[in-house]
């Protein structure tokens, strides 16, 4: 592998995968479309399953068609970089006409990382956003962090694989924090898969308050408890009690919140209650299906299961201020450091 | 004042419905088991209702509440095109629906139905909330408000609405007619006039193309364009709606509703905000700036047509007249064209061609905006004439394409047109709600942005009915056109005459 890469010889290679398609066009062909929203940056490393990130990727372009960096990073030798560009097509369904999409792979030692934000940046796709998918776990908070993230107007993370969420709540809001100072922005753009995560839950007990009646009760709900899987509650788990304190506060109850570890749950299931004198609200996951309880009525719908697909998916659509999750964040983190677990 | 939900969400919540009920007359009809009820369990699997919702159906087909859910089991199964279904969701869903048999015209009817409702509203906390949507045959539109009225339904602890399906009225007078008995139960405000046209994202679409950015408006008026055409061209004949369909007319049943709201939302003055009543105020006010014809302009501006039999594929297609429910001598157009002219400042001289019709060479519906030329011809060959086209398909494949012209390369100059591409589908692969989707949720959320008011709807008869009037009373030569074809020759001829010519879609 070498040590340098061009964005020049990149961007050139690009322009011939056009040049290509036109010719195919000239010679009686429909040739092909180009879509582009947006720049997505994922940086990934090489033990994970590529062929996996690689489906995810191309899932996603339909809806967000980007021009893609992938960079694979391997390695913890002497600086080492090399890359390769081709296109990503699809026929959409009824149609004549392939979509395509560019997709550059970069694959960096961890020596190169550092090299990373001198070469990317001429490699974004003018005028549209950057968006930053960080996959490792393992790297982020660290300076090689910091400085991908600070070209990228949002990154996304997924601090589910942060063991310790009294390290990582902090360390996420300084992120959040750090990162619109770095990008001179007012606010953080920052997303986490693990808040991500929650929407569809989040969204369904919110459902359950649109009632009148419901909303009556609010005030009477004294008690929170949010199950979990495993021994102590994963990021997610404290993002969703933060959310519903902040919203209890704000209607004015003041509920005793507990987090509690539950055998029968497993992976990312969560099961939630709030209560209070008569008035039961319940969440609970079972397969592809939430099931909710409330004030009597019971409910239920479809909620596929999260991948990385429907989260990322979400996620790309929001390139701006998240004001609701960086209030979360700001609550978990400090819960979490007053908790005693 | 409603209190706000702690728990809301706006950035990454999808809009959800209310806590309500339903109340759906002529439940029992197509439209119910086609659109309605597949739309409305396609909100509840995409988590979209309210555990507080019920759907009562109303018809005079003797059932029971188990029945009426089986059928309407069977229509989700049949009819949920893109929607997978879910045993559990769908017995979630199904648990609220009830249903009450009896006629509109009897108001025996409304008394159990009233009791039905207040018992629901206990049962499912549908918060006194009631949309009323009318799916009857027109004639019945009337009697179904007024006995609403009368057993006291108009009002109640929630809001009420009625959602009322096209024809709105056979002309002027009967549509206002229609409106002056709704308007003795529902104020105009709570009157939801529904063209699904208007529920498409494309035709949604055109708004955020016009008025969410900067380069098209300084374009578009008379200065610039040199006319527009309107297609909505369908393959295929009257279907089985052969009775219905000799009444109405590709006049009365595209023109005067469809297709006027897609010209006034393409030639509409921008609006203030994108409140329903500013968007309506800018829709109502273009269609009353639009010239109704005198009667020899009618001659000139305007062509009826029916289709005759023709071999098309290898197949025998019948004539209008040869299709099963129309009466042979039947006079009714089964296309339509005109040139309407809008007489405001950034429309006067640009005509607006509008065609629609039945068994034409394929189903499209599109608008071309035509540039005018540069105004000096500095390059000479083949493509020189080629116009600049701005081109908003509706449907089948949603999206906009601009045509200009580009040198070819290699030696010399010569030109030759190129179209860049703007794909809804591909750039937002995402899955597009039905038109019924979007408008059952507006209704309930109360957005009547993308519903008919009634001054439209008065406005688009005061354009189309001269029309009608003069085509009755006219012995045109039916059928004036071949299944498969583009319509009848005077149509090409009508263009014609100021030098223009449909477009091939």
């Amino acid at each position: 592998m070498a040590a340098t890469v061009s964005a020049g010889r990149i961007l050139r290679e690009l322009a011939d995968l056009w040049v290509a398609a036109g010719q195919e066009q000239a010679g009686g062909g429909l040739g092909v479309l180009r879509a582009c929203a947006m720049t997505l940056i994922v940086l990934a490393e090489e033990t994970e399953d590529m062929e996996a990130l690689g489906e995810t990727i191309a899932a996603l372009m339909p809806e967000y068609p980007a021009r893609t960096i992938l960079v694979r990073l391997g390695g913890t030798g002497a600086p080492a970089l090399a890359e390769r560009v081709y296109s990503q097509c699809w026929m959409p369904f009824g149609q004549r006409r392939q979509i395509c999409c560019e997709r550059i792979e970069i694959t960096a030692s961890e020596a190169s990382l550092a090299d990373l934000p001198s070469i990317l940046p001429p490699l974004a796709a003018p005028d549209l956003p950057v968006l930053l998918w960080w996959r490792s776990a393992r790297l982020l908070g660290t300076p090689g962090y910091r400085k991908l993230a600070a070209i990228a107007d949002k990154a996304i993370v997924d601090s589910s694989g942060l063991e310790d969420e009294k390290v990582a709540l902090p360390m996420l809001v300084e992120m959040a924090q750090g990162e619109a100072e770095r990008a001179g922005h007012a606010r953080p753009l920052l997303g986490d898969l693990s808040w991500t995560l929650l929407t569809r839950w989040r969204e369904m007990l919110s459902g359950v308050f649109e009632s009148r009646e419901c909303q009556g009760r609010l005030p009477d709900i004294s008690n929170v408890v949010v199950a979990f899987a495993g021994v102590r509650p994963p990021v997610f788990a404290w993002y969703m009690g933060a959310w519903v304190a902040n919203a209890l506060s704000d209607a004015g109850a003041h509920a005793y919140l507990t987090w509690q570890p539950r055998p029968d749950l497993t992976g990312r299931a969560l099961h939630v209650e709030l209560t209070g004198g008569d008035f039961r609200v319940s969440l609970e996951r079972h397969d592809d299906r939430l099931s909710i309880e409330a004030g009597g009525l019971s409910h239920c719908t479809n909620l596929p299961q999260p991948t990385d697909y429907l989260l990322m998916r979400e996620e790309l659509g929001i390139v701006r201020r998240d004001p609701l999750f960086e209030r979360t964040l700001a609550t978990a983190a400090r819960l979490a450091a007053a908790s005693i677990t | 004042m409603p209190l706000e939900n702690p728990f809301q969400d706006p950035l990454r919540f999808e809009r959800r419905m209310p806590e309500c009920a339903i109340v759906i007359f002529g439940a029992s009809g197509d439209l119910t088991k086609r659109k309605l009820i597949p739309a409305l369990y396609r909100l509840a699997y995409d988590r979209r209702l309210a555990a507080g919702f019920a759907v009562i159906g109303v018809s005079r087909t003797p059932l029971g509440d188990d029945g009426f859910r089986e059928k309407m089991r069977e229509a989700v199964r049949d009819f949920s095109e893109d929607t997978k279904f879910d045993e559990d969701v769908w017995n979630a869903f199904a648990r609220g629906l009830f249903y009450v048999a009896g006629d509109a015209g009897d108001p025996a009817l409304f008394v159990r139905l009233a009791q039905k409702l207040a018992e629901i509203e206990r049962e499912r906390q549908t918060g006194g909330n009631v949309l009323f949507y009318l799916s009857l045959q027109p004639s019945q539109y009337a009697a179904a408000a007024l006995g609403l009225g009368g057993a006291g339904m108009g009002k109640g602890n929630g809001w009420r609405r009625l959602v009322v399906e096209k024809p709105f009225g056979r002309d002027l007078a009967s549509a206002r007619e229609l409106s002056e008995q709704i308007h003795q139960v529902f104020d105009e405000s709570a009157v939801y006039r529904i063209d699904h046209y208007l529920g498409k994202e494309t035709v949604q679409n055109i708004l955020a193309m016009r008025f969410g950015n900067g380069i098209f408006e300084p374009l578009w008026n008379r200065r610039y364009v040199n006319h527009v055409q309107i297609t909505a061209a369908e393959s295929i004949g009257v279907e089985g709606r052969g009775a219905y369909y000799q009444e109405a007319g590709a006049l009365a049943d595209m023109i005067q509703n469809h297709l006027l709201q897609v010209m006034a939302t393409i030639a509409m003055e921008p609006t203030a905000s994108f409140r329903a009543a500013s968007v309506r105020d800018e829709r109502s006010k273009l269609l009353r700036s639009i010239r109704p014809m005198a009667p020899d302009e009618i001659r000139v501006n305007s062509v009826p047509g029916q289709y005759g039999p023709a071999r098309v594929g290898g197949e025998d297609l019948p004539g209008f007249h040869e299709e099963p429910g129309v009466d042979a001598q039947s006079r009714t157009d089964t296309y339509a064209a005109a040139t309407f002219f809008v007489e405001n400042w950034r429309w006067a001289g640009v005509p607006f061609y509008m065609r629609t019709g039945k068994r034409l060479p394929k189903r499209v519906t599109e608008i071309a905006i035509q540039f005018n030329p540069a105004p000096l011809t500095l390059f000479h060959g083949g493509a020189e004439g080629a116009p600049n086209l701005l081109i908003l398909r509706i449907q089948p494949e949603e999206g906009i394409s601009l045509k200009f012209l580009s040198k070819r390369p290699g030696a010399g100059v010569e030109l030759r047109p190129v179209s860049m591409d703007f794909n809804y589908g591909s750039s937002f692969g995402e899955r597009s709600p039905s038109a019924y989707e979007t408008l059952l949720l507006d209704a309930i959320v109360g957005d009547a942005t993308l519903y008919t008011r009634q001054d439209m709807v008065e406005a688009s008869w005061a354009v189309v009915e001269p029309i009608q009037n003069a085509w009755r009373e006219t012995a045109f030569d039916f059928p004036n056109y071949a299944a498969g074809t583009w319509g009848p020759a005077a149509s090409d001829q009508m263009l014609a005459r100021r030098g223009h010519a449909w477009r091939t879609p």
